[in-house]
């Protein structure tokens, strides 16, 4: 599975002061642009330039999470619009499906979390690298985005 | 003593209502009727669900929308959606509400009826758009 993200240019017009920035302001209006998701045969990914891809990987977290101890579903909801993407976990297996786009993806649990967490770090190097003053926010630095597990 | 008994007493009723208070305000986010919207978020709202937003996979709502008309359809689903905690640690709740009739469009273009609404712990909106 292909699990990625590619940042808007523009994603930082309307942010003020990243290093005062809140929590809404980094779930909702920061590093905003596409997810890619997807296999050789399914496409999950959602190319509309607008998701923020902190709240999106602070998200993948808590479903990791919430998955770990067993068997189970949690749903993602994309921030502007009714969109979901449904995570299903049997036995070590989990199934990935979007309310936008057909087909599923199934991989195994563990590498789920493994691209979750490695997702995570590629976009906290990649924000700090970009706007070294999230460093300086504590709210960010508390997110850990870079010591994500399951 | 009957002096200390009433200080006593006091002290505790201003202990409970300060608890009492300050629960209830995590609980509901304050007034339902009180969203406070600022121009950031209607900045926000018009660049995503405008109608004449370019932003792909976004609702929209109906041409004719005015910012007047956006805070009265606001106003009205917080009074009367559904509401519930937003999801996976993000901050603040979400109000959902069904108009009846066709406040815009969803993300595959069908007309949409409902309005969701997004607010943070300080009743701030975030964002709200037709699905």
């Amino acid at each position: 599975m292909h699990f990625d993200y590619r940042l808007s240019e523009d994603w930082d017009e309307n942010t003020t002061d990243l290093a005062t920035a809140d929590e809404t302001d980094l779930r909702y209006y920061a590093a905003t642009g596409d997810i890619i998701f997807r296999t050789d045969q399914t496409d999950l990914s959602a190319r509309w330039g607008w998701i923020p891809l902190i709240d999106f990987a602070l998200a993948m977290r808590k479903i990791g999470e919430g998955l770990a101890v067993g068997e189970g579903s949690e749903t993602f909801e994309f921030t502007e619009s009714e969109a979901k993407l449904q995570f299903d976990r049997r036995g070590q297996e989990m199934t990935i499906s979007g309310s936008y786009a057909p087909g599923k993806i199934t991989i195994p649990f563990t590498a789920f979390v493994e691209k979750a967490r490695d997702f995570g770090q590629r976009l906290d190097a990649e924000l700090l690298a970009k706007r070294p003053e999230l460093g300086q926010n504590p709210v960010y630095q508390a997110f850990k985005l870079s010591g994500l597990s399951a | 003593m009957p002096m200390l008994q009433w200080s006593v007493w006091l002290s505790i009723g201003l202990m409970v209502s300060s608890v009492w208070g300050a629960r209830g305000q995590d609980v509901t986010g304050g007034s339902p009727g009180q969203v406070i919207v600022t121009q950031r978020a209607i900045r926000h709202v018009e660049e995503r669900h405008w109608p004449d937003s370019p932003a792909q996979g976004a609702g929209k709502f109906s041409p004719g929308i005015t910012e007047e008309s956006f805070r009265q359809l606001v106003g009205e689903a917080v009074a009367n959606g559904r509401a519930r905690q937003n999801s996976h640690g993000r901050p603040g709740q979400i109000y959902e509400y069904d108009f009846g009739h066709p406040i815009g469009i969803n993300i595959d273009g069908r007309p949409a009826y409902r309005l969701r609404v997004v607010v943070n712990q300080r009743n701030q909106l975030i964002t709200a758009f037709p699905f």
